[in-house]
């Protein structure tokens, strides 16, 4: 009994010693794969099943300030080759050459590269990526990358510039406001099974990565297709070699639209030159010719050098100064200063600028923005050339007097003239209105900036009293008239300088028109600028016209009322198909068979002048509103001017 | 003698056999709440295992909701790229000219409003 006793405790006690012996084996090896091996043997395993996925930046959109999309973003796939995993390179090469319309030399050469990774081809129509795809090759793989898209394809293509193949912009307002626009780069961590998909067992939480802002633009689509619509076909029609046309809101200094010819179309930047790319309106310097007058006059009439209806001997077209003699294009005898700037008479603003003096003369082209740039919000701004008074020639005050001899941007001269045309403030020009982060949030916004005041309100009234005459009959600026509107502004014919012989080309010219209308009220100020031009080279001629068209369609688009009813012409002669469609009544005639005037009373303007046109009578608009009154009454015969006279109110 | 004998054998007390039933009815009631323990415990590991299929099962919907996602919003900027360029002013304006054969409006068309 006692021997079985003994014997059951010695088992236990073997048991015991060889459990702990395997409790201490097991805690050993424990310890020695969590503490001792613990973080390699982490290591492995989240390599095994953790895959870290990169999320690639959201470039943000570009808008105009309508909402029109002008860039946009979106995911394209790149084909990549890892070659020592390739079995077949001679198969697969024309394989792919035949999808991607590559040579199969060129492929062969990039998927046999002694490389592990290289680019077969970067970013892939749809359709070329599913071909690929379909191909199932190993060895081959797809990317996918972002890739930018210029919807409106030329449209403003200078200004809006683009990005390269890693989303970074290299141009325009692309690079300007990169930082904002193009978004984080971040990457999520997530399992994945034994085939390498990925399973979302943390949720999606991780993989959101904040795209870019996006950027809206004081550009008009509209009024900017119709500026490089007007510009292109003034620079065919007259052979130039280059234009540029600025369009800008005086008041606030917003750019409603900046066109350039040649044209460049963003979504195929490779293909075009670094010239082509070029934003000429700030980028580029032009000596302005006789549309800086408009800068001599400004200071003469701030300083009350001259009047308006001072007189001034113009020579008779020939006038000799400093060793040098000064040509007008007509001669001209006696003329008040309002009309030397009308003819744009050389040898009238000459004798203003002596009056002037060079130091007083000099002070407000600095004042008006010359020689700095305007400070707008794109890249590459130049400052124009402009020399200090102390450094001028003995000529050197009567060339600056008409624009030569001194070099500006176009946008330091369409914002010189914005500040005559809003009362004397000299504004900083800007194309980006807001930036607007992913949220919805504002994170940058533009303010209209004034630089400084310039010159007086009523300098600036009675130089816009001036400029409008510059564009009615006798003006230089005829062809820049827009019906119903009045227009200020000035032409410029410049000539060019010769950078190979010195002095000026004998044919090279550069001509403009810059003005703002409606010259009491202005909503609008537009430069034209035509480069070396060879049917015509004259500003009122070349420019004008361009001036005029953009500024009906702007005007029209931004529904300005004529000051002045527009006269609807006469009905053609041929024949009018529509018309046959509408039945109207027959006009009533009263007994004396003479036409009673027709009821006008409680039509507004617009159904008035519809009426009008339909009835084909003359009306004389008084007011705005609806009519209350009309003269001769409903019914009465008409008078002998037979013009109906109606009152509008309300 | 023999009786006396028997009657000391056969005779036990009631509280002892009390108490061996007592205690068989605790060592039935051990046994029933370990078996009770384990079974919990096991029931424990099951609804894990199965918390942690449905974690996964959730994961791979995710995944797909997610690829589902990106495609459409994919889709979604195509569209947008596509409208933008269908209705950019030069292409209105050329099939405006060409096909409808409209023209820019003649002087005194177009009234504008006050």
């Amino acid at each position: 009994m006692r021997r079985s006793v003994r014997r059951n405790g010695t088992r236990l006690g073997v048991a015991k010693i060889l459990f702990l012996a395997l409790f201490v084996l097991i805690g050993g090896r424990a310890i020695q794969l969590q503490m001792l091996q613990g973080d390699r043997l982490m290591r492995l395993g989240q390599r095994q099943h953790l895959k870290e996925w990169i999320v690639l930046p959201k470039r943000g959109a570009l808008f105009d300030r309508t909402g029109e999309p002008l860039a946009l973003s979106m995911e394209s796939q790149s084909v990549y080759a890892r070659p020592h995993r390739i079995h077949d390179p001679s198969k697969l090469s024309q394989a792919l050459a035949r999808i991607l319309n590559m040579r199969v030399a060129d492929v062969k050469e990039k998927i046999t590269a002694e490389k592990p990774f290289v680019w077969v081809r970067r970013q892939l129509s749809s359709a070329e990526a599913e071909k690929i795809q379909v191909l199932n090759a190993e060895g081959i793989g797809m990317f996918y990358e972002p890739k930018r898209y210029y919807p409106q394809g030329q449209l403003a293509g200078q200004l809006i510039g683009f990005v390269g193949r890693d989303s970074e912009g290299l141009e325009g307002v692309e690079l300007k406001y990169n930082d904002y626009i193009r978004g984080e780069t971040g990457s999520s961590v997530a399992e994945r099974d034994a085939l390498g998909r990925r399973v979302l067992v943390q949720g999606v939480e991780g993989l959101h990565i904040p795209p870019g802002s996006d950027i809206h633009l004081t550009l008009d689509t509209s009024i900017q297709h119709m500026a490089e619509k007007e510009l292109e076909a003034s620079i065919l029609k007259y052979r130039a070699k280059a234009g540029v046309a600025v369009v800008v809101e005086p008041f606030t200094g917003e750019v409603l639209a900046l066109a350039n010819y040649p044209s460049f179309d963003p979504n195929n930047y490779s293909k075009h030159s670094a010239e082509q790319r070029r934003n000429r309106a700030v980028t580029d310097s032009f000596e302005p010719g006789s549309t800086f007058k408009t800068i001599l006059a400004a200071a003469a009439l701030e300083e009350s050098v001259v009047g308006k209806d001072d007189l001034f001997y113009c020579e008779m077209g020939k006038y000799p100064y400093a060793g040098k003699v000064i040509h007008d294009t007509h001669a001209h005898g006696w003329l008040p200063f309002s009309k030397i700037l009308q003819v744009s008479s050389n040898i009238g603003f000459t004798k203003v600028a002596e009056k002037m003096k060079k130091d007083r003369f000099f002070r407000y082209i600095e004042k008006f923005g010359f020689g700095e740039s305007t400070g707008i919000d794109v890249p590459g701004e130049a400052a124009g050339l402009l020399r200090r008074p102390e450094k001028w020639s003995s000529v050197d005050l009567a060339t600056h007097a008409f624009g030569q001899g001194l070099s500006a941007t176009p946008m330091q001269l369409v914002m010189a003239y914005a500040a005559i045309a809003n009362g004397g403030f000299l504004m900083r020009p800007y194309v980006m209105r807001r930036a607007v982060g992913p949220t919805g949030e504002i994170l940058l916004a533009n303010q209209p900036h004034v630089v400084r005041r310039v010159i007086s309100e009523k300098t600036s009234t009675l130089l816009a009293s001036i400029l409008k005459d510059v564009t009615t009959e006798g003006g230089t600026g005829v062809m820049a008239n827009v019906d119903g509107f009045d227009v200020a502004g000035k032409t410029g014919t410049a000539q060019k300088a010769d950078p190979v012989h010195g002095g000026y080309a004998a044919k090279k010219r550069v001509a403009s028109f810059v003005g703002f209308v409606p010259a009491n009220n202005p909503r609008l100020v537009a430069l034209v600028l035509i480069d070396e031009p060879e049917v015509n080279v004259y500003g009122g001629v070349v420019a004008a016209p361009v001036f005029r068209n953009i500024a009906q369609g702007a005007l029209r688009h931004l529904a300005v009322a004529p000051r002045k009813a527009v006269p609807i012409p006469a009905a053609p002669s041929g024949p009018e198909p529509l018309r046959q469609l509408v039945k109207r009544p027959p006009v009533k005639a009263t007994d004396n068979a003479a036409e009673a005037t027709p009821d006008f009373v409680g039509l507004s303007f617009r159904e008035a002048l519809e009426k009008a046109q339909s009835l084909k009578v003359k009306v004389r608009l008084q007011g705005n509103g609806y009519v209350v009154k009309q003269t001769p009454a409903a019914g009465d015969r008409w008078h002998d001017e037979g013009v109906l006279v109606l009152s509008l109110q309300g | 003698m023999a009786s006396a004998a028997g009657a000391k054998t056969r005779v036990v007390p009631d509280s002892k056999r009390e108490r061996f039933a007592r205690k068989g009815r605790a060592r039935r009631r051990g046994f029933f709440a370990v078996i009770i323990l384990a079974v919990g415990l096991i029931g424990l590991v099951w609804l894990h295992v199965w918390l942690r299929l449905q974690v996964v099962h959730m994961g791979y919907v995710l995944s797909t909701t997610s690829k589902l996602q990106n495609r459409l919003e994919q889709e979604n900027r195509e569209l947008k790229i596509e409208l933008a360029m269908m209705t950019s002013p030069d292409r209105l304006e050329s099939l405006a000219r060409r096909r409808l054969g409209l023209k820019q409006p003649e002087k005194g068309q177009v009234i504008v409003l006050p």
